[in-house]
């Protein structure tokens, strides 16, 4: 076991000796991280900032005595710059290619005889005057200018002349609805997370295990550096045991950089993308039980080493760096598949033994934490799960080195 | 002392790699029966010409391949059942095993060091030794990857001897070297075989051989066909000089697969 940690501390300082790999490792995928949030979250500030600023030029045609009444009652017409047209259709042909340009928002168009048939009404089965939007259902503008039109000006319009047939509209309410919402504090708080997090850690631990034990393994290889490791006394087992270490604790730096680099984004981005500011501000206030916590992080240790040890035997069984890549990449997306279903996981809790299948136990399990209900059982069954695969994948990196086919192509 | 007897290595062949040694026989028998020792403070050499299996027998001493049949010795340990032991005594050097291009050769000699068992006090005196001796201290904290050709070579040696072993195996010594540092090597070996290290290195340059060895082993076609000193090979064949005696050797030993139909030359096998 000496040897193992000298094997393992060689991996470590390969990292921690260069300022460049500290640099590209942790710090750079962190700024990264929070340049491209940021940006995005920027962006759809700016663009929804931009709609709301911008005043939506609007023709009404035939506006009826009420519906001017109302934009100026509601203020629309300080909102939106409104022209009222009368007929000829010249014009409308020319607002309708505004539309399509984008020049002009909204064309409202009433029937020319909009009072007389709403008047004219007496018994179901006459005839009901009509309204016509047009806008360009592709521009966030002309989207903006209809929801607003109906909300300013069609909706009281539309209540003020069926208060007007019917005289009280209460009449026409036939019940309330009040809704409460009975919900868990831990997990009303964790449910936003529990769905982000099995997937995010399972993605951000895989991905820092992979870029690191393709170099590390099939770039060893392929270098000749790893033959000059078997020519020492060291073990061949304890080779394979200082490695997985070495580069598990890397792995896992990097995950943890990843993770709080997101966190912090998220933050900044969960106001202007999903809306869920308050969710997301309640994540910090979560409460967890402390053996929560530490099922969190015997699951997140033992995962990231069950990721590195398949990485690193599929990297140890490819030729060079490139056939690795090309052996991760599928399992990548399987393992991604596996982090993602527990996104879809609705009522029922699984049953305890579906915690024991590697990677997917460990999500359902992260699943349970985040919203505080995880049972000891279900922690024991997935970390034996990934425990158990570890195992076997180490075993087979132990014989991989010492198969002279892998190893020398021989 | 390395006793190598009857050793044989036979590699399965892929397709890819039947096309590329262009023959119909999914095995290569690299090496086909082949004996000698090597005892200490005498350089033996391996003289044979591109795929004669001098590479696959220095493997098999190395503990890097293992034989098919025949057995190997190292200082007395077998090579398959006591590769460990094997390892401490041995140094192997070839250019396909390369120094970690991101580390200083300061840093992999002291790790090597530990890997041998050996003390720092110890570690820090062979250093003073090895270091000094190939003028290395210079640049021991630059990385390997910013080194020249020639200096990794040297930081190469300096590594695969930091544990002082008995027996040193070197797979083409001068390849890639100018004749400067290519000689700085050779120089090494002389010394190291006067301090009465078992050495046992491999080349197709008849010169080097002519040089440096006190006895040859020729490998043809997986195929001890000669062993001796150079007057003694040379002699033995009639031949002008090494260089005559290989050609000699190499007609009347080398034979052709069937598939190709032109017979190099000529020559029936005796
Ligand atoms: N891994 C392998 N798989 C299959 N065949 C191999 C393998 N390694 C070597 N050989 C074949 O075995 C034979 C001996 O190879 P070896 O490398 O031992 O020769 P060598 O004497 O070192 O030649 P060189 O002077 O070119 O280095 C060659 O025909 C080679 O093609
Ligand atoms: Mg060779």
């Amino acid at each position: 076991m000496k040897n193992a940690s000298l094997v393992m501390k060689k991996e470590l300082a390969r990292v921690f000796k260069d300022k460049r790999m500290i640099f590209s490792m942790f710090i750079l995928p962190a700024l990264i991280m929070l340049v491209i949030f940021n940006l995005v979250g920027m962006m759809v500030d700016g663009m929804s900032k931009d709609v709301e600023e911008h005043v939506s030029t609007v023709y009404i045609q035939n506006a009826t005595e009420n519906a001017k009444n109302v934009i100026a009652a509601s203020g629309y017409d300080k909102v939106a710059t409104v022209s009222y047209v009368g007929e000829g259709m010249g014009t409308i042909d020319k607002i309708k290619e505004d539309i399509l340009n984008g020049d002009t928002d909204l064309l409202v168009v009433f029937d020319t005889d909009f009072d007389e048939v709403y008047k004219a009404y007496t018994k179901s089965g006459d005839a009901i005057p009509n309204i016509s939007l047009y806008y360009n259902s592709t521009t966030n503008y002309g989207n903006a200018a209809v929801s607003t039109f109906n909300a300013m000006v069609v909706d009281p319009l539309r209540t003020g002349l069926q208060s007007e047939r019917i005289g009280n509209l209460e009449q026409l309410t036939v019940f309330n609805i009040s809704e409460t919402i009975i919900a868990n504090e831990d997990k009303k708080n964790g449910q936003f997370l529990s769905m982000m997090l099995p997937y995010m850690i399972v993605m951000m631990l895989f991905a820092s295990a992979m870029s690191l034990c393709v170099d590390a393994v099939a770039g060893e290889k392929e270098r000749g550096t790893l033959a000059t490791l078997l020519l020492s006394p060291i073990k061949r087992s304890e080779i394979a045991f200082g490695k997985l270490a070495g580069l598990s604790i890397l792995a896992s730096i990097s995950a943890v950089v990843y993770a709080i680099s997101s966190i912090f984004s998220m933050g900044s981005m969960s106001k202007s993308i999903m809306g869920v500011a308050d969710d997301a501000g309640d994540m910090g206030k979560l409460s967890f039980s402390a053996w929560q916590v530490i099922g969190l992080v015997l699951i997140m240790i033992t995962l990231v080493y069950l990721f590195v040890a398949i990485t690193s035997l599929l990297s140890i069984l490819a030729k060079d760096i490139k056939q690795a890549s090309s052996l991760i990449s599928p399992l990548y997306i399987v393992v991604i598949l596996l982090g993602m279903i527990t996104m879809f996981t609705t009522g029922k809790t699984p049953a305890d033994f579906m915690y024991a299948i590697p990677v997917y136990g460990s999500a359902l399990a992260i699943q349970g934490i985040a919203v505080n209900a995880l049972e000891p059982l279900q922690l024991i069954f997935s970390i034996c799960g990934n425990v158990v695969c570890a195992a076997i994948v180490t075993f087979g990196i132990k014989k991989a080195f010492d198969s002279e086919k892998v190893m020398f192509n021989a | 002392m390395i006793e190598v007897q009857d050793l044989t290595k036979v590699y399965k062949l892929s397709k890819s790699k039947m096309a590329q040694l262009k023959t119909n026989s999914n095995i290569k028998r690299a090496a086909d029966g082949i004996s000698f020792t090597a005892k200490p403070g005498e350089i033996y050499g391996l003289l044979g010409p591109n795929g004669a299996g001098k590479t696959t027998t220095l493997r098999c001493i190395a503990t890097l391949l293992t034989p098919t049949d025949g057995h190997v010795a190292v200082c007395g340990h077998d090579t398959v059942k006591e590769g460990e032991q094997v390892r401490e005594s041995l140094g192997f050097l070839t250019n396909e095993i390369k120094l970690d291009p991101f580390f200083t050769p300061k840093y992999l000699f002291e790790f090597f060091g530990h890997a041998h068992g050996m003390t720092d006090s110890e570690i820090a005196a062979r250093k003073a030794d090895l270091f000094g001796r190939f003028g290395i201290t210079a640049f021991e904290d630059k990385k390997i990857e910013s080194l020249s050709t020639g200096m990794k070579q040297k930081a190469a040696i300096v590594v695969s001897l930091v544990h002082n072993p008995q027996v040193v195996i070197f797979d083409e010594p001068t390849s890639g070297l100018d004749v400067i540092t290519a000689k700085s090597v050779l120089d090494l070996l002389k010394s190291l075989r006067d301090e009465g290290k078992t050495i046992i290195i491999s080349t197709h340059i008849m010169s080097e051989a002519e040089k440096l060895c006190d006895r040859i082993g020729v490998i043809i076609d997986g195929h001890k066909v000669a062993e001796g000193t150079v007057p003694e090979i040379v002699e033995k064949t009639g031949a002008a000089d090494l260089e005559d005696a290989f050609f000699v050797l190499y007609r009347d030993n080398h034979k052709e697969e069937e598939y190709n139909p032109q017979k190099a030359f000529g020559g029936a096998r005796k």
